[in-house]
């Protein structure tokens, strides 16, 4: 009996403290698992969140270049207005003088698709919460689902603009069991996907959040109208991306700011002007990467000829100027780059105050793809209208003024690109502005392309460059070594076989 | 039993052992013993016997395969099979071994270079290292049915780049390359189109000097020659229809192989020293000659290449192009150039000019600063393009406010220097304007005050004879002729003392042109330096008049004053 007592007892004791001990769960002690995650509508918020942060800084435990230093690169280093700095490196060197070898690590592509991933989650998951969650209402969960569709549409919008043809991902990877060996899709079809997408977004997107950050950081419905302007255009649907911006412009929520001495500050070191329809939010507590590159280590600098050739020099009256280009966007002199750096017309910010925002699009950005759409539908003079309107809010100077035929349609091209190059100088647009004006009408206008060519090349590569430029393909980039390596799948652009 | 037990145990023990060693024997263990998988060039050819085996038979025949598969750093040019057998049929031969030795092993060679070279590295003209034979190839870009690719030595297409191996890289080519076995003479004299410039070369007995096979001088200079040629047709475009007209145009002496009839210097002026493709042309504002001294002045205007376009006191003198489609050929001792107009030596004389070293491009285009009163600006060495000096300090455009007296200077404005001396700002050489041949007299003139240094000048390196010390003031006593032999003047007017003028010496200008002109600080400085004027007046020339104006932009003539 007592011996019974006894095991009974043993039993019940090993299975009390089995029962207690935990050592058998695998969840990892420093994380959340999916099954955790993805319960309430915080969740849902948070991996939204998330999915802006890694647009802004990437997270700690990637070492990687931030996006928009690829953005700044893909826009900016093959078009005239870039020069290499002291600190530049040899593959920017090679991406500004075209010599692109799929080895280039500049061609990598996957912070971009990081991203997609970090949205393609969202979409795949963020659905399933409203069973678990009674207080996440439908539109909420909408306007979530609009914020991820857009960033998404807008990642393969550029990675369209960039490579080509790119693999299209539109489900979440979660688990080791995923395909990861995807081919390449034709740069039409990426095109259409993105339209769709943000078709849906526009749908489901909220126009206000409620406060000015979040309505200029976060998606809302004329963030992805803007976006829509600039596909359409570059898929030659003018009278879409007319209507498209008509309604960011009919929204009455975006006016230019007036040109006074704090234009800049309030437009650029402030950011978040009435100006803005969407930027990256960087803030002293999340710094841009822009400091280092474009002033303690210059990797970059203005093109010689951007103060004269772009924004013009009054050489009679030195008060008389373009506010975009002294002290806005350059610096005269040392052709430093100023945009993101710059405090006021005097002063630099601080690192530590480093927080000048990436700029996606801003609202004379989009009265100037108006202006380009309204040309190609045929209506030129009321596109140089709108050329005009921003002149004279930005105090262009006479030099810089062209008399265009309303009706030719090529000139007006021409002047919409020399102000879009003023006007949007260093933020990431003059390459695909070019590209985009170049290849309508089955390359129709090449001869932007090679002129921007001409004046930029080193005048030892010119001739190479301007005769692989002839190549459509040499348009884009090279799908990186590594990435063909991994994926046994893809097939590299034939330019760069 | 133990015994028994003990032979057993014995015998099964050395079964074992044999069995043990036997398996041993049997199964060689295998182990990696190499660190890298990685072929050579050889090896990548043998492995890729389908596409390459030709030319991997040019190198077996050769005897070159051996080094080929040795460690190294080497650029191979790999022609497909096709290409291969495209250049038998073209040449005649039905097979490799047709090919005699020499001519092979030149073949192979101008494949190969001693150097791993990566397409991002090629320009508009030669590669920089030559192959192993000797000759330099020429790298470029052609679109051809809509695709673009490097190519090679103008029609050699690379169709797959910087494929990776042991001992270097591979760029595989659509075609052979070919070894330039003619001279500039051969070559010009074959091409029917050259027939009056080919005459003239004989006449003039250039021809003789292009036909000279390629030597080294004791330096190891190889002696390449550049020549600029013209066809008949842009010589008929200029009334010139034969070799006859063109003697009657230039020959002055009548006798065209004197060096100094004006036809011999008119071919010598198309021939320049050095092998020149037109890359390397862009890349300089002038090239020298072979007519004694003559430059011909190059520019890139958007994508043509101009000869001798220039504006010289404020005249623009229109240049002439070079066809660029036709240029970059080669020959076994230099390249040929064609020109899309008749050009000759310009007959310029010597005339004087004012060099203000604050007047930069870089400042210029500083429009609130450069030339507005009470204005500053400050720029480094590496941000001014036509000023290099030794230090890290930057350098200063001043124009001082109205009323100033640093502010006397002409146009107001100099060229300030935190202190020049050794460790701040030194050996400061500027580009000049372009300077015309002759002799000049070369005027410093500066902001005088104390603590100033003792300066020497050097003129394309060459030292002028005289010092000029800054820290001296103007002399406001003696007349004007006898301070200017004595090698100062007071150049500003109305005068102030601040400001004088030093001569620094007497330059031979050889070449029109721009040149550098440096000035070395040859001691301590205390306080900042400020630079005026620098004057090239011809020799023959008044060195006193016209002065400038003080504070202001122009010139004052000795007529003006009295």
């Amino acid at each position: 009996m007592r011996i019974k007592i006894t095991y009974t007892l043993l039993i019940l004791l090993s299975l009390a403290s089995f029962s207690c001990d935990d050592y058998l769960d695998l969840r990892p002690q420093d994380g959340t698992v999916r099954q955790d995650f993805w319960q309430t509508k915080e969740d849902i918020q948070a991996a939204v969140i998330g999915i802006y942060s890694s647009m802004l800084n990437n997270p700690p435990s990637v070492s990687d270049r931030a996006l928009p230093e690829y953005l700044f690169m893909y826009g900016e280093l093959r078009g005239d207005m870039v020069a290499p700095g002291p600190n530049v490196i040899d593959e920017q060197t090679d991406f500004i003088t075209s010599n692109i070898l799929p080895s280039n690590s500049i061609t990598s592509w996957s912070s971009f698709y990081r991203i997609i991933n970090y949205c393609n989650t969202v979409i795949d998951l963020a659905p399933a919460v409203i069973d678990e969650d009674p207080t996440l209402t439908q539109e909420q969960l909408d306007n979530y689902i609009a914020e991820a569709l857009t960033i998404r549409a807008y990642m393969y919008f550029t990675l369209a603009r960039s490579f080509k043809d790119v693999p299209l991902k539109l489900e979440a990877t979660l688990s080791d069991q995923d395909n990861f060996q995807l081919p390449v899709t034709p740069q039409e079809q990426i095109l259409e996907q993105v339209k769709l997408d943000l078709e849906e977004a526009e749908s489901l997107a909220t126009e206000d959040y409620g406060n000015i950050p979040e309505n200029k950081g976060r998606i809302t419905k004329h963030a992805i109208n803007a976006i829509q302007t600039d596909v359409y255009l570059w898929t030659n649907e003018y009278q879409s991306a007319l209507d498209a911006a008509n309604k960011v412009i009919n929204s009455g929520e975006y006016s230019l700011v007036p040109a006074t001495n704090n234009w800049f500050n309030t437009v650029y070191a402030q950011g978040n002007s009435s100006e803005s329809i969407f930027e990256f939010q960087y803030t002293s507590q999340n710094l841009n990467p822009f400091y280092s590159i474009f002033l303690q280590r210059p990797q970059f600098l203005a093109a010689p000829s951007v103060l004269e050739d772009v924004f013009g020099v009054d050489y009679d009256d030195p008060e008389n100027k373009d506010i975009r280009g002294e002290r806005a966007s350059m610096v005269p002199g040392t052709n430093e780059i100023y945009k993101y750096t710059g405090l006021n017309e005097n002063e630099r910010k601080a690192l530590q105050n480093s927080d000048t925002h990436w700029f996606v699009y801003r609202y004379a950005g989009i009265l100037l793809l108006k202006a380009e759409a309204l040309n190609e539908l045929g209506r030129g003079s009321e596109a140089l209208e709108i050329i005009e309107e921003i002149r004279e809010a930005r105090e262009a100077i006479q030099s810089t003024s062209e008399n265009v035929n309303p009706d030719n349609t090529n000139a007006v091209t021409d002047y919409i690109l020399a102000e879009r190059s003023r006007e949007l100088a260093f933020e990431g647009k003059r390459w695909f502005d070019i590209l985009r004006n170049a290849r309508r009408n089955n390359y129709e206008r090449l001869d932007i392309l090679i002129a921007v060519a001409i004046n930029s090349a080193p005048p030892s590569q010119q001739q190479s460059i301007v005769n692989k430029l002839q190549d459509p393909n040499s348009h884009y980039l090279p799908i990186n070594e590594y990435e063909l390596y991994t994926n046994k799948e893809l097939t590299q652009n034939p330019f760069y076989n | 039993m133990n015994r028994l037990l003990n032979i057993a145990v014995f015998w099964r023990l050395s079964l074992l052992a044999v069995l043990a060693i036997l398996i041993i024997n049997c199964t060689s263990e295998k182990y990696k013993e190499s660190t890298d998988e990685t072929v050579n060039i050889t090896g990548y050819l043998e492995s890729n016997q389908e596409q390459y085996s030709m030319f991997l038979e040019i190198l077996e025949t050769t005897n070159y395969s051996t080094f080929m598969n040795t460690y190294g750093t080497y650029t191979l040019f790999l022609p497909t099979n096709e290409a291969v057998q495209n250049y038998l049929d073209a040449e005649g031969f039905s097979s490799i071994n047709d090919i005699p030795m020499e001519d092979l092993e030149d073949l192979a060679k101008l494949h190969i270079l001693e150097e791993r070279i990566e397409t991002v590295s090629f320009n508009d003209g030669k590669i920089s290292t030559p192959s192993m034979q000797g000759q330099y190839l020429i790298t470029g870009a052609a679109n051809i049915g809509g695709s673009s690719n490097i190519t090679v030595n103008k029609d050699a297409r690379i169709t797959s780049s910087n494929i990776e191996v042991g001992n270097g890289l591979i760029h595989v080519i659509d075609k052979m390359l070919k070894v330039a076995n003619r001279t500039l003479a051969e070559m010009i004299e074959d091409d029917e189109s050259l027939s009056i410039f080919s005459t003239a070369l004989k006449e003039t007995g250039w021809y003789e000097v292009l036909d000279e096979p390629l030597t080294y001088n004791n330096d190891s200079v190889p002696s390449y020659l550049t020549v600029i040629a013209q066809s008949n047709e842009v010589f008929s475009e200029n009334g010139i229809n034969s070799y006859t007209d063109l003697e009657e145009k230039y020959s002055h002496l009548n006798d065209p192989m004197n060096p100094a009839d004006s036809l011999n210097l008119f071919m010598a002026y198309r021939i320049v020293p050095g092998l020149n493709y037109l890359a390397d042309l862009v890349g300089t504002s002038t090239v020298l000659t072979k007519a004694p001294l003559e430059v011909i002045g190059i520019k890139l205007k958007r994508d043509s290449i101009v000869l001798n376009e220039e504006t010289f006191n404020g005249v623009f003198e229109e240049g002439v192009a070079i066809n660029r489609n036709v240029s970059d050929v080669t020959a076994s001792n230099g390249a040929i150039h064609f020109v899309g107009d008749n050009f000759f030596i310009k007959k310029r004389f010597p005339a004087p000019v004012y060099f203000d070293p604050a007047d930069q491009p870089e400042f210029r285009q500083l429009s609130s600063v450069f030339r507005k009163p009470g204005n500053y600006a400050s720029l480094n060495s590496d941000e001014l393009s036509e000023i290099n000096y030794e230090g890290s300090y930057d350098i200063t455009y001043a124009m001082p406010p109205i009323g100033d007296r640093t502010g006397r200077g002409w146009h107001g404005d100099v060229l300030e220097l935190v202190r020049f001396r050794t460790g701040v700002t030194n050996n400061l050489e500027f580009t000049t304007p372009v300077i015309i041949k002759g002799q000049y007299k070369v005027w410093v003139s500066y902001r005088a005050s104390s603590r100033q240094p003792r300066v020497k000048a050097f003129f394309n390196g060459q030292e002028l004879p005289r010092l000029a010390n800054f820290s001296e003031y103007g002399n406001t006593e003696l007349p004007e002729r006898v301070l200017e032999s004595q090698g100062y003047k007071r150049h500003i007017y109305p005068y102030d003392n601040a400001f004088y003028s030093r001569l620094m010496g007497i330059v031979n200008v050889e070449t029109t042109g721009r040149h550098t002109f440096m000035l070395q600080s040859t001691e301590y400085a205390g306080y900042n330096t400020w630079l005026d004027v620098i004057e090239f007046r011809p020799v023959d020339m008044d060195q006193l008049y016209p002065k400038f104006e003080s504070g202001g932009d122009g010139l004052i003539y000795e007529s003006d004053i009295n």
